[in-house]
């Protein structure tokens, strides 16, 4: 199948279902051709980047096991080329730190038109 | 203001005598409202506040935690408060103004609420308050409020809980005990030969004994889930949850017997001429229609008739008394 | 209304994590230290159901801010703390050094702020997603015990499903922990219902 250019992965972590429908509705009006696939919790985030790297990632923070930034930080040692946006409802200083110290970028929730235009911001300035 | 009070009185007048700070702003933070003790607090009149951005008007800023709240107020319509506890003195205001005196800022605790103009203009109304007569008059409101909690709850001769306590108390614990299956534990204690203690040594000892009994059977009882009330007179209910009908049997016959040891001369009880009890003892899982209550005062009446001094027990249910058998 | 789905909840619990990061993030800005909330579930259970034990409260005394909330529904939220926690927050979240009876005397007010700040940000997120505004009265500060506070939530709303939600809050460099349950009972939860139904539509 002949893949265009512009078609783009995006991996979208996050451990509520409505956030995710969320994300991929928002995404996908905006980037209708963008292949879009899910995980629920950091550690089958990272299973999934091994298996098919995307392009693109959104993280969320609080998730049962490991935290969105632990597994933003090991998906990014062993895959620097993937761009990943965390998603989160904390934005105090010290997330937004570790964010930056991670070469990430930080956009606040709820996820909605404005915030779904900051991280598509990044992954387009990005490449 | 009611139709009334606009007839009678100028809203004007009001909030410039009333004793706090009133200060209304509109959605582009324009003082429209500017009361006197706002005026007298800030050193800044009303003619020189009025129309202006609150921001502008303070020649020393407000606090960070001022502001946002503002903010929110105004974009989510939700009332904020700011303690003194957590902020001390958010607006530039002292409590009076003497030349060439350092002042320090006044404690305040404000509030910020979302009012509507006649225009239907999303406003915020702010109130401040100086928190020192706050802190006196809420030592005052605690100290009180905590005297009529106890003594609507205690009874006055023992200490222990009362009749009403009680009644509230015995329909949450059969409740829960109904939901959740568990059993509950009723015991109804009566002082024997009462009235012939009162009429020999009479009341004023009378009210000694019930308060040594109802000492007594406090010591008893340790876990938080239990309760003992003064029930009427000389009697008084036990309520605890849990227990096994062997273990509710052991522990009426310790009630008797920490009684008996008190050892209080009764001349005119027979045989021990001492102070005893009688208990009645219902255990059950409570189903509806049935009454721990009514069970344990039979269960006390069939221990006065079979001489006092005693215990007796009543399964809530007939069946388990049955299989008992 | 029976109670709700699968989906439903989760976009409740949703909602009500991004209140408590706002929470959290106002909270750290006053005490100047990073402050983690979260919240690990919602249920709705039957208001027949709720006394201490099934919120699993102990038998001590609690503060209990409550707001009265109008608008598309209306509702009573209720944040319950140990008068024990209270207390330790206040101190933690206060910079100066008080004793502990003086400290009491800043409590209803402080506390009223503390559960206004987390029932305000839960609210802000439930307008921001869910798509409508509430008015509030002003938050009302008791200290009773859980029973009394649960009958009398009971009396008031007269309504057959609450929502509970318990609440971790921790001040990271202070060591204090708590656990807050939050307490959501209107006579039509229905109506709540109707609009996260609103917002589920065009998503999924």
């Amino acid at each position: 199948m002949p893949v265009d250019s512009s078609t783009k992965t995006l991996l979208i972590v996050d451990d509520s279902k409505v956030s995710r429908m969320l994300i991929r509705t928002h995404i996908l009006s905006q980037r209708p051709e963008w292949i879009i696939s899910e995980a629920a919790c950091g550690e089958d985030a990272i299973a999934l980047v091994a298996n098919d790297l995307p392009d693109f990632c959104t993280m969320d923070i609080n998730m049962p096991g490991i935290s969105g930034t632990e597994a933003a930080e090991h998906i990014l040692a062993n895959h620097p080329s993937v761009k990943i946006v965390i998603f989160s409802a904390n934005i105090q200083e010290t997330h937004q730190e570790r964010a930056r110290s991670l070469g990430t970028i930080l956009v606040a929730k709820p996820v909605t038109e404005k915030s779904i235009a900051l991280a598509l911001d990044y992954f387009d300035n990005a490449q | 203001m009611s139709e009334l009070a606009i007839k009678h009185f100028d809203m004007e007048d009001i909030s410039n005598v009333i004793n706090l700070g009133l200060i209304v702003i509109d959605a582009d933070s324009r003082i429209l409202l500017w009361n006197n003790w706002i005026a007298k607090h800030s050193g800044i009149n009303e003619a020189d506040a009025l129309n202006r951005p609150l921001e502008q008007v303070f020649s020393e800023p407000m606090s960070p935690a001022f502001l946002s709240a503002l903010k929110n107020t105004l974009a989510y319509r939700l009332p904020v408060v700011l303690s003194t506890a957590l902020h001390r003195t958010p607006l530039p205001l002292y409590n009076a103004f003497e030349k060439n005196q350092q002042q320090s800022r006044m404690y305040q605790s404000i509030s910020i609420t979302p009012i509507q103009s006649r225009l239907d203009e999303s406003c915020s109304l702010i109130q401040v308050t100086d928190s020192s007569t706050s802190i006196k008059r809420e030592k005052m409101l605690r100290s009180h409020s905590e005297i009529l909690k106890k003594e609507a709850t205690t009874d006055s001769l023992t200490d222990i809980c009362n009749r009403r306590f009680f009644d509230a108390h015995y329909k949450m614990a059969v409740a829960d005990a109904k939901r959740q299956k568990h059993c509950l534990s009723i015991f109804m204690v009566d002082i024997d030969f009462f009235k012939a203690y009162n009429d020999y040594y009479g009341h004023i000892a009378g009210d000694n004994a019930i308060r040594l009994v109802a000492e007594t059977l406090k010591l008893q009882i340790s876990r938080a889930t239990d309760i003992v009330a003064r029930y009427g007179g000389e009697e008084f209910v036990l309520v605890m949850p849990y227990l096994p009908q062997k273990i509710a049997e052991q522990f009426a016959e310790k009630l008797r017997k920490a009684v008996f040891n008190l050892a209080i001369p009764h001349i005119n009880s027979d045989p021990f001429h001492q102070i005893t009890i009688s208990v009645g003892v219902c255990t059950g899982i409570p189903k509806n229609g049935d009454n721990l209550l009514n069970k344990a005062d039979a269960a006390l009446y069939q221990a006065k008739q079979k001489g006092r001094n005693q215990f007796i027990f009543l399964p809530l249910c007939e069946t388990e008394e049955y299989l008992e058998q | 209304m029976n109670s709700l789905n699968e989906l439903q909840l989760d976009a409740l619990t949703e909602v009500f994590s991004i209140g408590a990061g706002r929470a959290a993030l106002s909270l750290s800005e006053i005490v100047g230290d990073e402050v983690r909330i979260s919240v690990p579930s919602v249920q709705v259970i039957s208001s027949n159901d709720i006394s201490s034990t099934t919120l699993s409260l102990n038998s001590g005394r609690f503060g209990a801010v409550s707001q009265n909330f109008s608008g598309p529904f209306n509702a009573e939220a209720l944040l319950l703390f140990t008068e024990e926690q209270a207390l330790k927050i206040v101190s933690d979240m206060m910079d100066s050094q008080m004793s502990l009876e003086e400290l009491a005397e800043f409590e209803h007010e402080a506390m009223c702020e503390l559960g206004n700040i987390i029932l305000n940000a839960c609210l802000s997120a439930m307008a921001d997603i869910l798509n409508f505004t509430l008015d509030s009265s002003l938050p009302n500060y008791t200290v009773a015990s859980a029973d009394d506070i649960l009958m009398r939530l009971k009396k008031n709303t007269n309504q057959p499903y609450i929502m509970i939600l318990h609440i971790d809050l921790a001040i990271e460099n202070q060591r204090t922990a708590g656990n807050l349950v939050f307490l959501l009972s209107s006579a039509s939860l229905t109506n709540l219902v109707t609009h996260i139904d609103q917002f589920l539509d065009p998503i999924s």
